[in-house]
């Protein structure tokens, strides 16, 4: 109701024309001379009041079971067939034509005519107590297995990365909405004052396809979308002073920039000045808190070990490290990317063989390290991990363009694809959901992204169904008109 | 009561005109008698000619509305008591109303004195009519619903109670009888109320078995052996937005578990005395009897959820939580429905000993509490353990040693406790092992060893104690990787 209010408030200002302003105008000079005999009565801090408000530490609708998100996030799309969704009946069929049933009124983002089927390149195996299929592509994550819940069953509407990456993180393939991180400081705000709620780190050399709208705010306001943070050399750019300016004149430099700004959002209601502030005041303290949280020069030897990270480098290792020392600090939403795991078989880099071994080299142990790393710190039982990517792969192989590809290679597939969450109120050592013989669709207990959306609000303590923002006449929210809640893999 | 009609669509098609004649003589009596006081106050002038003609069509209205009102009832659906209640009542301002007419108009001209009694009591007799139809109508206590808190303790209405009835924990599951100790408890806690003796919305009552399996005004509501395809389980399953879900929408609603309860009922031949050893006890509704005993309703809370997030507490005071954040700590309430709350001091790294004694003004109301990297040393924990309901509580990197840990055993919902890069040695995690709710204890980088975990254990088997990874056994984990050596080369498939 009070956003309504404001809405329309912001909808009126909008309508003032020029005739309205001349109109107030002799009034207004009026009241220039009595605000001047008033003197500056109003409270300084009013407007800071107001935007730091935005970020301020809300209360969920129902007691929450993870209180903060880490969303790791493989851009392009590993094969789930390489890594868990173990199929011994698709080697036997390797090599042969793909059954008609598979392709009749299918589209597919390469593969074209009839292409053969391709077995599973790892070797698989069980592991921990929980007896969880994983392949040798990922020796660590075998050591953690029994932290993990799988979705084997996940499908989506798209096939191709960028409309699929924002259907995943925004509930919608098109642009304009807000992403999950953006929703989930929206609804709860942040803990730590000195740090944003929504982080975002980027590695692999690219950015997701789908740009920065993944992790941007939408119609909410600015400030929740995600701030993203260099890996390498400065987390921010220009974060220090320069010489010769103290903290102090910098302090007044900000409540003096901010006051004019405040004075603005006096006259025109925007609530856009309001995020303005309160990026001044945020910028402001991170000069501080950054550097620190985002230094890992004191993290022990044996810790960087762990990780596999040498401090300077911007790897996805060392986002993983850095993803830890946020959550550690209560930042609610950590964003990773790692870009560089679609695997269509056309170069020696971009395969389910060799080109996804070495990806998952470079990512496999810094993912497990995480996992012990937040257990360790007694983190884990309130921290979500989620791990996956916008699709998954089918098990045909690709032949763009009619041709067989020169590496072993898969196309997008939006049947079936696996994520897996750890900590924040899901299950350990847990598998929901089943693929057919072949991999190619869910059979059993289906999970379409905007179940999986559901889900991760469910767990950080909101009814997806009344978690929502009016815009535009009506009321709208990250699951739209559908989702529902992943019951099962909740602890 | 006794029955002068056979019930005919004539009969019902008359009764339901009941409420559109009943306003009449309402309306009628009161302009009457308002007339009356004002004519005899002196405010003002008018003919008694005017009263008895008023009067006249009162007598008239209110003798057609209890002819219309008697036809209505025949239809049934009504409790007995209120209804007869209602009836006499009705009778009552029909009969008075002629009295005071008769009086009026001077037809017999004696007994002027009973006219001004029988016009009261007619009036009276007005809205205690009223209201009792309107209890038949919209059901018991719909008047007074929506009272106001303020206004309740005035008019002595007792509090609105919340809508959280919880389902009393089952002892011995196999020994419960299906209908008495688990369908009926859920009807009652989301059915009855508007299917009861009173208000039998549907023509349905159940509040018992008899009624139940009678059904209602569109037939039975179960089928026996048949769940999915009864009534009552198929509106449970419909959208909530369905018009004809039920409970309907805002109310409410079934758990997933309650309805798979009662379908497994129906299925099992909705029997009324058997207990659940006596059915067959299928994988799919184990998990739902499970919850039973342990007494969650398996809502959207789920089933690990600790005990003490369903305590009820008084909202915490405001002079409280002001005092609390003023020294930089954050203070809210863990959820929107929940007056129970969460302090961190994540922003106020000096919090200390000294203001902790803050926090024992919220004794009642805080359940998880993060003071990780703060300057709480034992001396602190003293004022802690007077936080009676601590359910989860970060110590990370303070000053805590064994002796504190002493104040923290006997807190009973105490699940969580978060001792990493404190100075705790084996003795401090022995004093623990006694505490009887704690789950999980982290001791990383805390004095612990390998031994004192191993005695821990002995004392409390399913005490889970996270402790971490070292330089050794980092390097075993490293070891995982050893089959990773070397850079794959993909072959090509050319």
């Amino acid at each position: 109701m009070e956003k309504l209010l404001k809405e329309l408030q912001h909808a009126d200002l909008h309508n003032q024309t020029r005739r309205h302003f001349l109109q107030s105008a002799g009034f207004g000079l009026g009241a220039l001379g009595l605000g001047s005999l008033l003197g500056s009565c109003g409270s300084s801090n009013a407007g800071t009041g107001v935007a730091a408000e935005a970020m301020d530490a809300k209360i969920p609708q129902f007691a929450p079971k993870a209180k903060r998100v880490i969303y790791i996030h493989m851009a392009g799309a590993p094969s789930q067939l390489e890594l868990f969704d173990y199929k011994p009946e698709l080697e036997k069929y390797h090599g042969k034509d793909c059954p008609a049933e598979f392709l009749e009124g299918k589209k597919f983002a390469f593969i074209q005519g009839v292409p053969k089927m391709l077995g599973p390149q790892g070797k698989f195996n069980q592991y921990g107590q929980s007896g969880a299929w994983m392949s040798d592509y990922i020796p660590y994550l075998q050591t953690v297995a029994d932290e993990i819940t799988f979705i084997k069953s996940m499908h989506t509407d798209q096939f191709n990365h960028a409309p699929a990456q924002l259907l995943l993180h925004t509930g919608s393939a098109r642009l304009g909405r807000p992403s999950l991180g953006a929703w989930s400081v929206y609804g709860l705000g942040s803990e730590n004052q000195n740090l944003p709620g929504f982080i975002v780190l980027a590695s692999g050399g690219r950015q997701p396809d789908a740009g920065k709208s993944v992790y941007g705010s939408g119609f909410l306001p600015s400030v929740y979308q995600g701030v993203q943070c260099r890996t390498g050399g400065d987390p921010v750019l220009y974060v220090t002073d320069p010489n010769g300016m103290n903290r102090n004149m910098r302090k007044q430099t900000i409540e003096a920039i901010n006051e004019i700004n405040k004075q603005t959002y006096d006259d025109v209601k925007d609530p856009e000045i309001l995020t303005r502030i309160s990026q001044y005041e945020m910028a402001f303290r991170m000069q501080m808190s950054v550097p620190e949280v985002m230094d890992v020069s004191k993290e022990p030897q044996f810790i960087l070990d762990m990780y596999g990270v040498k401090p300077g480098e911007g790897t996805f290792a060392m986002n993983c490290l850095l993803a830890r020392k946020l959550v550690e600090n209560d930042v609610r939403f950590v964003q990773l990317f790692d870009w560089g795991w679609d695997g269509h078989g056309t170069t020696a880099g971009d395969n389910v063989e060799g080109g996804l071994r070495n990806k998952c080299r470079l990512s496999d142990k810094p993912v497990a390290a995480l996992i012990q790393d937040l257990k360790m710190r007694g983190l884990l039982d309130e921290t979500l991990i989620i791990w996956g990517a916008e699709f998954g792969r089918t098990p045909m192989q690709e032949n763009r363009n009619g041709v067989v590809m020169p590496f072993m290679g898969r196309d997008h597939h939006l049947e079936a694809f696996t994520m897996w969450m750890a900590g924040g109120g899901v299950k350990k050592g847990y598998s929901h959901g089943e693929t057919d013989e072949l991999g190619y669709y869910g059979v059993k207990d289906r999970v379409h992204v905007h179940d999986l959306q559901a889900t991760i609000l469910h767990l950080m303590g909101f009814d997806h169904e009344k978690f929502t923002y009016p815009f535009q006449g009506r009321n709208f929210r990250l699951t739209d008109t559908e989702g529902k809640v992943v019951k099962n893999i909740i602890a | 009561m006794f029955t002068l009609l056979q019930a005919s669509d004539w009969t019902y098609f008359f009764g339901r005109f009941h409420p559109v004649l009943v306003h009449l003589p309402i309306g009628f009596l009161l302009v009457a008698a308002l007339l009356e006081v004002g004519k005899r106050l002196g405010k003002i002038t008018l003919s008694d000619s005017v009263i008895t003609f008023i009067l006249f069509w009162s007598a008239v209205g209110a003798s057609m509305a209890c002819v219309a009102g008697y036809l209505l009832s025949l239809g049934g659906g009504y409790e007995e008591e209120l209804l007869s209640a209602h009836q006499w009542q009705g009778i009552g301002v029909a009969v008075f109303a002629w009295i005071a007419w008769i009086l009026k108009s001077e037809i017999i001209s004696k007994g002027a004195v009973v006219y001004l009694p029988a016009l009261a009591l007619a009036t009276i007799l007005t809205f205690t009519a009223g209201h009792d139809g309107g209890s038949l109508t919209h059901g018991d206590g719909y008047l007074t619903q929506y009272t106001p808190e303020a206004f309740r303790s005035l008019a002595g209405i007792p509090p609105r109670t919340e809508e959280t009835k919880e389902l009393k924990p089952i002892a011995n599951i196999n020994e419960a009888v299906v209908y008495k100790d688990i369908v009926q408890p859920i009807l009652e806690m989301r059915c009855v109320q508007c299917h009861n003796a009173n208000k039998q919305k549907g023509g349905l009552r159940m509040d018992g078995m008899a009624m139940l399996a009678k059904g209602g005004e569109n037939g039975p509501v179960f089928i026996s052996g048949k769940g999915l395809e009864s009534v009552m389980i198929k509106r449970c399953l419909l959208p909530e937005s369905d018009d004809d879900h039920m409970p309907p929408k805002g109310k409410p609603q079934l758990s997933e578990s309650q309805v798979a309860l009662l379908t497994w009922w129906i299925d099992q031949g909705a029997p009324a005395d058997k207990k659940v050893s006596d059915l067959k006890v299928t994988e799919q509704i184990k998990p739902a009897l499970a919850l039973l005993t342990s007494g969650t309703t398996g809502g959207s809370g789920g089933s690990s959820e600790s005990a003490v997030l369903s305590l009820k507490v008084a909202v915490p005071a405001e002079k409280s939580v002001d005092a609390i954040k003023k020294v930089g700590l954050l203070v809210m309430p863990i959820a929107h429905d929940k007056n129970l709350v969460q302090v961190s001091a994540v922003n106020a790294p000096g919090f200390g000993d000294g203001q902790s004694g803050l926090l024992t003004s919220l004794s009642d109301q805080i359940v998880w509490l993060k003071l990780g990297h703060t300057k709480i040393t034992d001396g602190g924990l003293k004022e802690l353990a007077k936080l009676k309901n601590l359910n989860k509580l970060h110590l990370e990197y303070t000053g805590v040693t064994d002796a504190g840990l002493n104040d923290l055993k006997n807190l009973q919902y105490l699940e969580y406790l978060n001792l990493v890069g404190t100075k705790i040695t084996d003795a401090g995690l022995k004093i623990l092992a006694a505490s009887k709710s704690l789950k999980n204890v982290y001791i990383w980088k805390s004095a612990v060893t390998e031994n004192g975990i191993l005695e821990a254990k002995k004392l409390r088997p399913d005490l889970n104690i996270v402790s971490g990874f070292n330089e050794a056994r980092v390097a075993e984990f490293l070891k995982a990787g050893d089959t990773l050596k070397t850079e794959e080369k993909p072959k090509s498939t050319k």
